[in-house]
């Protein structure tokens, strides 16, 4: 099908079938029997991670000088290779990392680094080059063309109440909901159901933007639904941490387990901005997210999911390398960036550490493009065009 | 009647109950030489000065630093407030508070302190309708956006090509006119162009690169007032902005014959951004019906349109800040230099679900429970229970549905708030509507659910 035949389709489908496809989605997809497929999951450290506190150069003597008082002494890490150990909070990541299940790329970044959080999460988001500014993100744009031509859509959910520019396209959005018993109540109230069965009765809406407002309502409505609906049927029953992050998960991993589209599943974690007291901060941050991520790894290897699973931790930015004044690091440039999952072809450290002697202007600099992940994911994980997608062609890593 | 509706949603946020009874009959060329009038009989809020940077004891330490930084973004944020209700406010010149929004967007820029925030919302106001080359020069010398693109490290020894990319890029000329030579030469020119810790505009000759720059095929010792004024010069500047203005207040579905001619008049005028927006407004494919209602409104828009229709009083004093940032624009901070994206960038499934659930929010003050995005520095990830709660005064509304029949209520209330049809609306009321409800219940209600509708996301 031609682009401009597709654009003309679908806006025929917005405005005259008004079906829920999300829900449509999925019960094509029992007709079939299909295999759901590989699954991505994206965390998110918002705030920008200080890297270098948490995968330690702890045999560095330019780590020490650099942070005379926040440097992890090498006696409190955890040691995994000969330069490089854990921060003492991250134990549950370290017997993930025994197991295999953890790759670590070091010095992840991009050309012309930005420090402000908000631009250097949408470069991410976006994953434009640093002078561009795109209105779409990465995922959403995956959304988009794995859907053109293909007669079974995939969906991307973010467990949130916001939807991140990471998974809005031009013509597909991904589905933004932290609480599906919330979001059901509230579609369910009286006032939107009625709107949306005038929706469905009206049915025919001249105005495109008119449709299209009743079309995601419809989606919406239906969406909320069919989760609500998976979520009472496959209540996990492992143990998670008692943690909004660790919630997130369980949620996650129960929707994964439902019989559900959704190939990638998108979550936060916030507050690693530590200018200054850093300390605590962070080591709350590492172990709330080391032992979600341990409960969550067992609980999908329960379920025989863990071998199609791959879950990607990212932050907008490392830190700079010296410390600040007040206990306390600054925003930097390249950073690290893990891996987790049964199918990872290079399990452990992916490249060289972090070389604290060649700095950019105090900070770390990159020797791998975030969008060769990107890139790697979607073509060898997600089975995508990745340069279709990005806009340009990255040199894959041997990842997954 | 639907024209004047049109007429005031983009020239302004619609019309409060009196301005609609008073002007529902009147005929265009009143209606946007009224809208002008007003425009120019406007006042400016008073600037603020800054508070000295650095130097004072209590400031030395760090904390006392991060926290000041916290209580101006708390500042701007109220500051985003404040200007949302004054495009609600009637007794404001609603044309003045649009075309300042729609050049904010268009110099989009972040605002770190509040001075400064407001001394750009004061420079954009006091040119929105004037000349584009005094605005654009203004904004070059703007201290906020000095700061926001980095042209204080812009020095003769180390330029910074920042500005000067932008302000070709996006707020002039526009991508495909220009090379990388002429970005590189432009910021030069603009080298020495600083502010002070007072937050004034200020020149630093030592900074300032006096030598020759090529520009645009020309060559001369420019400084950024002649790079502005060859900007200009160019045809390609106007139809730049010819283009975006069409997009933002007639259709995001551009007509190259209307955008040409607009272009035309605006150069020809020497940008007068006045004849601009006159030539549209006055224009009969302005009020064509695929032009009238096709607009999906910003959340600023939404937001205004409703204060400016229904008197509501809010309890918590940011809970027109939780809302723009829930829907995804919050005014001094937009995502990028490139402004908002709009149209249907504004829709997904969790900003739809709440727009249309917010009359109900505010008519019943509830509790929301929402996470709210764009908060990076935010100590944690807090569980946000944001409240709405509000009082909603409907008198004005009963007032224009004084001597109206119960059963014309639906309609006539429609009339006043959709600018998209919304054909048997009342099948939504019916389910509603039922028993023994008081007249000012059922008006309370249909008010409510018209105001839940898509349609209602139009403008």
């Amino acid at each position: 099908m031609k682009r401009r035949d597709f654009l003309r389709s679908t806006a025929l489908a917005s405005t005259a079938l008004m079906a829920p496809s999300f829900l449509m989605d999925f019960q094509s997809k029992r007709l079939l029997g299909g295999q759901a497929g590989k699954k991505l999951v994206v965390v998110q450290f918002s705030g920008g991670n200080d890297g270098l506190n948490t995968i330690v150069p702890y045999r560095n003597d330019l780590y020490y000088q650099n942070r005379p008082s926040l440097a992890l002494k090498s006696s409190e890490v955890l040691p995994v290779s000969e330069e490089l150990g854990f921060h003492p909070a991250l134990q549950s990541l370290r017997e993930l990392y025994d197991e295999g299940l953890v790759s670590i790329l070091n010095n992840v970044g991009y050309p012309n680094p930005d420090r402000s959080h908000f631009r250097s999460m949408d470069i991410w988001h976006t994953a434009s080059d640093s002078s561009d500014y795109l209105a779409t993100g990465w995922i959403g744009r995956y959304l988009d063309t794995h859907c053109e031509g293909c007669d079974k859509p995939y969906h991307a959910l973010e467990v949130d109440d916001g939807l991140s520019l990471a998974l809005k396209g031009n013509l597909r959005n991904g589905f933004a909901v932290s609480d599906i018993a919330q979001l059901k109540r509230t579609t369910d109230s009286r006032l939107l159901k009625a709107v949306g069965k005038y929706g469905a009765t009206v049915g025919h809406h001249d105005e495109e933007n008119v449709a299209y407002l009743y079309k995601v309502m419809a989606d919406t409505q239906a969406s909320a639904g069919y989760l609500h609906q998976q979520m009472q049927t496959h209540r996990a029953k492992a143990e998670y941490p008692q943690t909004p992050f660790g919630k997130d998960l369980k949620q996650i991993a129960e929707l994964m387990t439902a019989d559900s589209d959704i190939r990638i599943y998108y979550v936060s974690l916030t507050g690693f901005d530590t200018h200054a007291n850093q300390k605590p901060q962070q080591e709350r941050l590492l172990r709330q997210y080391a032992d979600g991520m341990k409960a969550f790894i067992q609980d999908l290897k329960s379920k025989r999911l863990l071998d199609e699973t791959l879950i990607m931790t990212f932050s907008e930015f490392g830190r700079r390398v010296k410390q600040n004044g007040s206990g306390g690091t600054d925003h930097g440039a390249a950073n690290n960036l893990f891996l987790l999952g049964g199918g990872l072809k290079k399990a452990g450290f992916c490249n060289a550490a972090p070389n604290l002697s060649q700095l950019d202007d105090g900070d770390l600099k990159y020797d791998t493009d975030f969008r060769q992940v990107y890139a790697t994911i979607l073509n060898r994980w997600l089975e995508a065009d990745a340069a279709a997608i990005l806009g340009q062609r990255f040199e894959p890593l041997a990842l997954v | 009647m639907d024209k004047i509706k049109h007429l005031h949603w983009r020239a302004g946020f619609g019309l409060s109950v009196e301005e609609w009874m008073e002007r529902r009959n009147w005929g265009i060329s009143k209606a946007v030489n009224h809208l002008f009038d007003e425009a120019k009989k406007a006042k400016l809020k008073p600037g603020a000065p800054v508070p000295e940077a650095s130097g004072a004891a209590e400031e030395a330490t760090r904390e006392a630093m991060l926290e000041r930084i916290k209580d101006e973004r708390r500042m701007v944020a109220l500051q985003s407030s404040d200007w949302l209700q004054r495009m609600a406010d009637p007794a404001q010149s609603a044309l003045l508070e649009r075309a300042t929004l729609f050049w904010h967007g268009h110099f989009a820029c972040q605002s770190k302190l509040s001075p400064l925030a407001l001394a750009q919302l004061n420079t954009l106001r006091s040119h929105a309708l004037g000349s584009f080359r005094e605005l654009t020069l203004r904004m070059a010398q703007d201290v906020a956006m000095i700061r926001f693109l980095n042209n204080q490290q812009n020095r003769k020894d180390s330029p910074n090509e920042n500005f000067a990319r932008e302000l070709m890029e996006l707020f002039t000329i526009g991508r495909g006119h220009y090379s990388e030579t002429d970005v590189k030469e432009a910021a030069k020119a603009f080298t020495g162009w600083s502010s002070n810790l007072r937050g004034e505009f200020v020149f630093r000759p030592g900074q300032h690169d006096y030598g020759l720059k090529h520009f645009m095929g020309e060559s001369g010792r420019f400084d950024g007032g002649d790079i502005i004024e060859r900007l200009l010069d160019q045809r390609a500047t106007a139809d730049f902005i010819a283009r975006k203005a069409y997009r933002y207040f007639v259709n995001e579905q551009v007509n190259e014959e209307y955008v040409a001619l607009l272009s035309k008049r605006f150069y020809e005028s020497d940008y007068q951004i006045e004849t601009l927006l006159r030539t549209i407004f006055e224009s009969d494919w302005f009020y064509s019906p695929q032009n009238m209602g096709s607009k999906i409104k910003s959340p600023v828009d939404l937001m205004a349109g409703i204060l400016r229709k229904l008197n509501i009083r809010f309890e918590n004093e940011f809970s027109l800040v939780f809302v723009q940032r829930a829907l995804g624009q919050v005014l001094f901070n937009p995502p990028n230099v490139a402004g908002w994206p709009g149209g249907r960038h504004w829709i997904d499934n969790s900003t739809l679900t709440l727009r249309m659930s917010l009359a109900g929010y505010l008519f019943n003050s509830a509790e929301v429970n929402l996470r709210t995005k764009g908060e990076p520095e935010a100590a944690e990830r807090e569980k946000a229970m944001k409240k709405l709660q509000a009082s909603v005064d409907m008198s004005s509304i009963f007032l224009l549905l004084n001597g109206v029949s119960d059963e014309q209520i639906p309609d006539v209330l429609a009339d006043f708030l959709l600018q998209a049809p919304a054909p048997r609306f009342s099948e939504v009321l019916s389910e509603y509507l039922h028993g023994n409800l008081s007249r000012e219940e059922r008006i309370r209600i249909t008010t409510m659910a018209l105001m839940s509708l898509p349609e209602y996301q139009m403008c």
